[in-house]
């Protein structure tokens, strides 16, 4: 499917910035799924990218600047696109959400439709600058990480979405909770054929673009990636 | 249609599109947006005698143009495949199971239980992301004990799936002289990226296989290289193949079946529309596609 840019907009040193463009079937989209991104003239693969946001008939990406997706987007303002594509983030019971860096995007769109407590990190704050947080949340910069603050909380319910590293601390950190972690993963065809996402599970590899981007932290062998 | 159809091997495509083996799996995912009665042919994800996990990830790197993967031929095991998978592979479809291993005795295990669910078999001999020491094609004498294998002890019309990476006439006739009639020319072509930030290479084994339209002119050449020095050799070029045009120019060079893989991955839906393309291309120019086959060596349009 084809769509115009509705708005590209930058945080202040253009280290980030928030795509959005129009998208009518607005029942379908759940917090957790994702996108496949690509302009008429590339990249030649489209880029997965989690909804940060689906609001009045408009879509909502949060990237980080410097890929291929975002030079083609200099000069082409259409959107070829395919989606939703995954799972939504389950439903739990208002749960704790740890965000690092762009990993804020689907945690922002859950945090939006279902009642939780939201922590974001982020390396520079210029992350803050373009991303609206919701009242209440707790947001953070480098050295204090998003898991420095969250280790204090005595929730049940974790969510956590963030750079590999993160996650794996996550998971070591919050071992005896319900904690689910969204994965990241270069992605070809984004339907499971291609195998390209693969994520080694106590039932053997799954693929993040079908069986995630969600996989509750007790399923998953990070340890196979590193 | 009729433009399309063609004869190779005894075999009948209802037209000259075959799916690679690799990027659309065993197909369950990939039927799901193409009906099998469009697609000439399908060929199956390389099936080995154990199951094998793949590669860990990262398994694939960006490129412009492209894409660099690292798989490593994830699949159940020929047992489950038997079980599981083949007996659902859709015949309306030309069905092309590829089969790999290491040595002659795994390519016969292989084959020998998957035959009866294939209309053809493919000899993966080239898939870049398995083996230390390079693809099996870069060995002539393991290429040939294989090939020699399959071809004395299986039925089915057998397909050596070559490397663009090696000397492709010195493995075109190593196939031929081992009683291969068919061969696919090629695999994804083997590449690195670096990650200018750590100073390592994105992929675990250094290496892996280039696909994307930057292929094309390669495949035309290699494609056109063997049918000029064995043109008894029927050809299925594959590699860049994501325009109509495309197809038209690799039966122009020599392919009597033209392959898709990474296309056909990334626009499944866009799969009927494709072919349909083609027949025009073929009408408007008041050719078939049998036409084609090789005409660059007789001339061109005639």
């Amino acid at each position: 499917m084809e769509a115009d840019v509705k708005a590209m907009k930058y945080s202040s040193r253009k280290e980030y910035f928030l795509l959005s463009f129009e998208y009518d079937e607005k029942d379908k989209v759940e917090p957790g799924q994702f996108f496949r991104l690509k302009t008429p003239t590339g990249p030649y693969i489209a880029r997965p990218y989690s909804v940060y946001d689906f609001e009045d008939g408009v879509l909502t990406f949060l990237i980080k600047s410097g890929g291929e997706f975002e030079e083609h987007l200099k000069t082409s303002k259409k959107i070829i696109f395919d989606g939703p594509l995954g799972n939504a983030i389950p439903s739990l019971d208002n749960p704790l959400l740890i965000a690092g860096g762009v990993g804020y995007a689907p945690l922002h769109f859950y945090a939006k439709r279902n009642k939780s407590h939201l922590i974001v990190g982020s390396k520079d704050e210029e992350l803050f600058n373009l991303v609206d947080i919701p009242p209440a949340s707790v947001y953070t910069v480098e050295p204090t990480t998003a898991l420095d603050v969250a280790k204090h909380s005595p929730t049940t319910n974790i969510i956590a979405c963030g750079p590999i590293k993160m996650l794996s601390r996550a998971k070591e950190m919050f071992r005896d909770r319900n904690l689910f972690l969204i994965l990241e993963e270069k992605m070809a065809c984004g339907r499971g054929m291609c195998e390209g996402c693969a994520v080694m599970t106590s039932d053997g590899v799954k693929f993040v673009c079908k069986d995630g981007p969600t996989f509750s932290a007790k399923e998953v062998n990070l340890n196979w990636r590193n | 249609m009729e433009k399309l159809k063609i004869e190779v091997a005894g075999i009948e495509f209802k037209n000259p599109i075959v799916i690679a083996s690799g990027p659309a799996g065993f197909g369950d995912e990939f039927f799901k947006y193409v009906s099998p009665s469009t697609i000439g042919g399908f060929t199956t994800k390389t099936v080995t005698p154990q199951p094998k996990d793949g590669n860990p990830p990262p398994r694939l790197v960006y490129t412009k143009g492209g894409l660099l993967n690292s798989i490593g031929l994830q699949n159940p095991g020929v047992d489950t495949f038997v079980r599981e998978v083949a007996p659902n592979l859709p015949k309306e479809t030309v069905r092309i199971i590829s089969i790999g291993g290491e040595n002659a005795q795994d390519f016969l295990e292989v084959g020998q239980k998957v035959e009866e669910f294939a209309d053809m078999i493919e000899i993966n001999l080239s898939c870049p992301n398995v083996r230390e020491g390079g693809t099996i094609s870069s060995n002539e004498k393991l290429s040939s004990e294989i090939l020699f294998a399959c071809s004395y002890s299986l039925s089915k019309p057998l397909i050596a799936k070559l490397s663009p990476d090696g000397d492709i006439l010195k493995q075109a006739e190593v196939a031929l002289k081992n009683g291969i009639k068919i061969v696919n020319v090629g695999n994804s072509l083997q590449g690195a990226k670096f990650n200018i930030n750590d100073g390592k290479p994105f992929l675990k084994r250094v290496v892996g296989g280039l696909s994307g339209p930057a292929l094309l002119p390669i495949t035309l050449w290699k494609v056109y290289q063997v049918k000029a020095m064995f043109p008894q050799l029927e050809i299925i070029g594959l590699g860049g193949v994501n325009n109509p045009k495309d197809v038209l120019e690799c039966a122009i060079a020599g392919a009597s079946l033209v392959s898709m893989g990474t296309h056909a991955m990334i626009d499944p839906e866009g799969i009927d529309d494709f072919i349909l393309k083609t027949e025009k291309l073929l009408e408007e120019r008041k050719v078939s596609f049998k036409e084609l086959v090789g005409c660059s060596h007789r001339g061109g349009y005639r």
